[in-house]
C-alpha cells in the first residue's frame, strides 16, 4: 500500500538508511525495561521507587506559546513504576493536563470511541503541541502501541489536531502517578506506579 | 489533482509563493487580472517581485552555474527572503540558517563546497546563498542535468527540499517547474526559459475542487460516509482555526496519520483555499457529540449525535489566540461559506455557522474570542444576496438594518429556534397603535423578496399581520401569518419593488385580544 511508505521511510530513518539530509526523527517507543544501548533519559539516581504520587488531575497550562513538537515517546518499566517520557524539540515544554477518565475516549477528529487495554484510562493532553512537522509529516511513526508493561498496557494517540496532542494510556489499575519536567531536551515524564 | 498520498514538504509553500508571484506579476501588467485572483476582493501582494538578496542570488548563480531564479524561489519558499538563525525547531530537524534555510549536514557540505566556514554560512547572507548555490551545483552535477533546461532543475531543488518519497518529489517537482518559469520571468537568467509575454501561469493545483471551484482539491483519506438518515443531513458549518499555518494545516490533514480532516482550509490572506473532503462525505474535524444547550437550544433533536455527521468543517490558517483576522481571509471564508450554505440549504445565522469551541468547550476554543462573528455572518449573508433585520440591534448591521420595538414588546429567549439572541413578543390589543418595525436600507431601487421568522407556540396569533411599507410611506401589503406553527423557519411575505432608502415591515400588535405576536426577524433577499 503506498500510504505505508511514510512509515517505512520513518522506520528506515531510524536505522539511518534514509537520505542523508533527511530529518532525524526519533522513534523511541520501547516495550522492554533496560534494553541494552537505549539511552537512559534520567540518571538512575533520580528514580524513586517509593513515590506517593496522585490519582487526581495534574494541570499545568501554558497558553500563548507556539506549538511544541513532540518528537519521541519512550516507554519502559523501572523498579516500582512504568515511565513514559514525552520528548519535545527545543528547550520548552507545552502545557499539559493529565487525568484519569471514566468516560469514553474519542478521537478528536472523527469522534470515534477508542478502546484501551487495562482497567483504567489515563489521559495525557499536551497543548499547544503537535506530533507532526509543519509540512504534514508525522514526527512519531508509532501512534498506537501495545506496551504490556506492568502498569501501562497500551499507549494510543487519540488527538493530533489544532495544536492539541492527546494520549490515552490503558493502565492495569487506576493507580498513583506523578509528572515531572526535564530539560535538555525538554521532556515530560509520567511515572505510573506498579500495583495499587 | 494532487495525490493525497504524496508527502509534500515545500510543495505548498512553493504553491503559495507562485500564487503570490502570479498576483504580483499580474498587478504590474496592464492586462486582465489573473484567474488566480478570484477568492479575495482586497488581497494585497505579500511579496515584491524582487528581493533584497537579488545581487547575491545573481552572483552566486553565476559563480556556481545555478539559475538565480532557482535561488530566489528557494529563498522565498524557505524564509520569505529573510535571514533566519537557528530559528524554530519545528520539525525535529536540525535548525535552519540563513535566507536559504540550510540545515545540518547540507549546510556543512554547502559551506565546504563554497569555501566558507559553517559559521559564515549560517549568519552571513552572501555566504549562506553561496553555500546553497554550491550545494545545488553539486546536486546538479550528481544528477547530470542539462542546466540550460529549467524543468531539469526541479529534481535538484526537490533534493534540496529533503522530501524522501518519490511521489512527493514528483509532485514537488511540478510546482518547482512553475516557480522556475516565474523566476525566469522576473530575472531572465541566461539559459532559463521565460514564459510567453503576458502569460499568467495557472496557480498550482489550481481550482476545480468538486464542491467549490475556486478551491484547490487536495483529497484527504480521512473521511467516511455520513449517515443515510436525517442525522447525516448537512445542517451546520463549523468554523475552526488550524493553530498553525496553511501549509502545515492542509498537509497534515491529508496525511492518513492525522486521522483528522476538514472539508475546507482557508489560507492566511484568503488567496487560496483547499477542499480536502467532499461535502457529502463526513470529514473528521470535531470530536464532540452535539449538545443543543451549547447552541442556544437549537436543533435539540440532534442531541447526542456525533457532530461530524451533520456539519461542514472549515479550517482557517491561524490561531485562536490571535488578536484579529485579516479582512481578506474573512472575505474568502465568507465567500466559501456562502457557497456551502446556498448549496446545502443551511441557514445563514449564528446557530448554523458556529465555532468549534462553542460546540466542544471542554477542550477547544477555536476560532477564539476575536473571530468577528457578527460581521462575518453578515458578510456571508451579503455575498448570498441577503440582509437580515433582527429584533436586537446587536445582530444588525446598522448601515443596512434597524429594528424598533416599542416598550410594550418584551424581549425573550425562552422559546428556542429564534434568529440572533432572542425575539420580542407583545399581547394583541384592539386599540394598540405600536408595531414592531424591521427596517432595511436599499442604496438603489429594486425588487426584493421578504421573509419573516417567529417562534411558535399555542398562545401565538394565528393571524399575525405584517405591513410592508416603502421608504416613500406607501403600504404595499398587509400579509397575515399563522404563528402557532412554523417557528424557527423563514416564511415568505411576498416580492415587491422597493425604492432606495429605508423600507420596512411592521408586525402589528393591533388585533382582538387573547394572543401573542412574536417579532423575531425579517430577511430581505435579492
Amino acid at each position: 500500500m503506498p500510504w505505508r511508505a511514510p512509515y517505512l521511510c520513518l522506520a528506515l530513518l531510524v536505522l539511518g538508511a534514509c537520505q542523508r539530509d533527511a530529518p532525524r526523527q526519533r522513534v523511541r517507543i520501547s516495550s522492554s525495561g533496560a534494553s541494552a544501548g537505549a539511552p537512559l533519559l534520567v540518571p538512575p539516581g533520580s528514580q524513586d521507587t517509593g513515590f506517593v504520587g496522585t490519582t487526581s488531575a495534574v494541570h499545568r497550562p501554558r497558553p500563548g506559546l507556539p506549538p511544541r513538537i513532540l518528537r519521541a515517546v519512550d516507554a519502559r518499566a523501572s523498579p516500582g513504576y512504568d515511565r513514559i517520557t514525552f520528548e519535545f524539540t527545543g528547550d520548552s515544554l507545552p502545557g499539559y493536563h493529565v487525568q484519569y477518565t471514566s468516560g469514553p475516549v474519542r478521537r478528536c477528529g472523527s469522534g470515534d470511541p477508542v478502546a484501551a487495554a487495562g482497567a483504567g484510562r489515563l489521559l495525557v493532553r499536551l497543548e499547544p503541541a503537535q506530533a507532526h512537522d509543519e509540512r504534514g509529516n508525522a514526527t512519531l511513526a508509532e501512534r498506537d502501541r501495545t506496551l504490556g508493561l506492568p502498569a501501562v498496557k497500551e499507549l494510543k494517540l487519540v488527538c493530533d489536531l489544532e495544536g492539541q496532542v492527546e494520549w490515552v494510556l490503558g493502565v492495569a489499575t487506576s493507580g498513583p502517578y506523578r509528572v515531572s519536567e526535564l530539560s535538555g531536551p525538554a521532556r515530560l515524564v509520567l511515572d505510573v506506579r506498579h500495583g495499587q | 489533482m494532487i495525490s493525497a498520498r504524496s508527502k509534500p514538504r515545500l510543495r505548498i509553500t512553493v504553491a503559495a509563493a507562485v500564487l503570490i508571484a502570479v498576483v504580483a506579476a499580474c498587478r504590474e501588467a496592464p492586462v486582465e487580472p489573473c484567474p488566480a485572483a478570484r477568492l479575495a476582493v482586497d488581497r494585497v501582494p505579500l511579496a515584491a517581485s524582487s528581493s533584497p538578496f537579488d545581487p547575491a542570488f545573481a552572483a552566486a548563480g553565476a559563480e556556481f552555474h545555478v539559475p538565480p531564479a532557482v535561488l530566489q524561489g528557494i529563498g522565498w519558499v524557505e524564509t520569505r527572503w529573510q535571514m533566519v538563525e537557528g530559528a524554530e525547531e519545528f520539525s525535529g530537524r536540525p535548525p535552519a540558517f540563513g535566507v536559504m534555510a540550510l540545515r545540518g549536514v547540507a549546510l556543512e557540505r554547502g559551506a565546504a563546497l563554497a569555501g566558507v566556514t559553517v559559521a559564515a554560512a549560517r549568519r552571513d547572507p552572501v555566504a549562506n546563498i553561496r553555500a546553497a548555490a554550491a550545494l545545488l551545483d553539486a546536486y546538479a552535477a550528481e544528477a547530470a542535468i542539462d542546466r540550460s533546461r529549467s524543468e531539469h532543475w526541479s529534481v535538484v531543488v526537490a533534493r534540496y527540499s529533503g522530501i524522501e518519497l518519490p511521489e512527493g518529489r514528483a509532485a514537488y517537482g511540478r510546482e518547482v517547474d512553475r516557480a522556475l518559469a516565474l523566476g525566469g520571468a522576473r530575472t531572465a537568467p541566461a539559459g532559463t526559459r521565460a514564459p510567453a509575454p503576458g502569460a499568467c501561469p495557472p496557480p498550482p493545483g489550481s481550482g476545480g475542487a468538486p464542491d467549490y471551484a475556486p478551491a484547490v482539491w487536495r483529497a484527504s483519506p480521512n473521511f467516511n460516509q455520513r449517515p443515510a438518515d436525517s442525522t447525516g443531513a448537512m445542517h451546520i458549518v463549523i468554523i475552526h482555526t488550524c493553530e498553525s499555518n496553511y501549509t502545515s494545516c492542509w498537509s497534515w490533514l491529508v496525511n492518513l496519520a492525522s486521522q483528522a480532516s476538514a472539508h475546507y482550509v482557508v489560507n492566511e490572506d484568503g488567496s487560496e483555499a483547499s477542499q480536502l473532503v467532499l461535502e457529502r462525505d463526513r470529514a473528521w474535524h470535531i470530536a464532540a457529540l452535539y449538545d443543543c444547550t451549547l447552541n442556544r437550544r437549537h436543533d435539540c433533536w440532534l442531541n447526542g449525535v456525533q457532530s461530524n455527521h451533520f456539519t461542514v468543517g472549515v479550517e482557517h490558517a491561524g490561531f485562536a489566540s490571535q488578536d484579529s483576522f485579516p479582512a481578506s481571509q474573512m472575505e474568502a471564508s465568507a465567500a466559501l461559506v456562502c457557497d456551502v450554505t446556498r448549496d446545502r440549504g443551511i441557514p445563514r445565522d449564528w446557530q448554523h455557522i458556529v465555532a468549534h469551541g462553542q460546540l466542544q468547550p471542554a477542550d477547544r476554543t477555536d476560532p477564539g474570542p476575536h473571530w468577528p462573528w457578527i460581521a462575518y455572518v453578515h458578510r456571508v449573508q451579503a455575498l448570498c444576496g441577503e440582509v437580515v433585520v433582527d429584533d436586537s440591534a446587536a445582530f444588525n448591521d446598522p448601515a443596512l438594518a434597524a429594528a424598533a420595538a416599542p416598550g410594550a414588546w418584551t424581549a425573550s429567549d425562552s422559546t428556542p429556534d429564534y434568529y440572533g439572541g432572542g425575539y420580542r413578543w407583545a399581547p394583541t390589543q384592539p386599540d394598540a397603535t405600536d408595531g414592531a418595525a424591521f427596517s432595511f436600507r436599499l442604496s438603489a431601487a429594486g425588487s426584493r423578496t421578504l421573509d419573516v421568522r417567529w417562534t411558535s407556540g399555542t398562545n401565538r396569533s394565528s393571524r399575525a399581520a405584517y405591513a410592508t411599507i416603502t421608504a416613500a410611506g406607501d403600504t404595499l401589503a398587509v400579509a397575515r401569518q399563522d404563528q402557532t406553527t412554523g417557528g424557527g423557519r423563514w416564511h415568505t411575505l411576498g416580492t415587491w419593488t422597493f425604492p432606495a432608502g429605508w423600507n420596512r415591515v411592521v408586525l402589528l400588535q393591533r388585533d382582538v385580544s387573547g394572543a401573542v405576536v412574536v417579532a423575531d426577524a425579517l430577511r430581505v433577499r435579492e
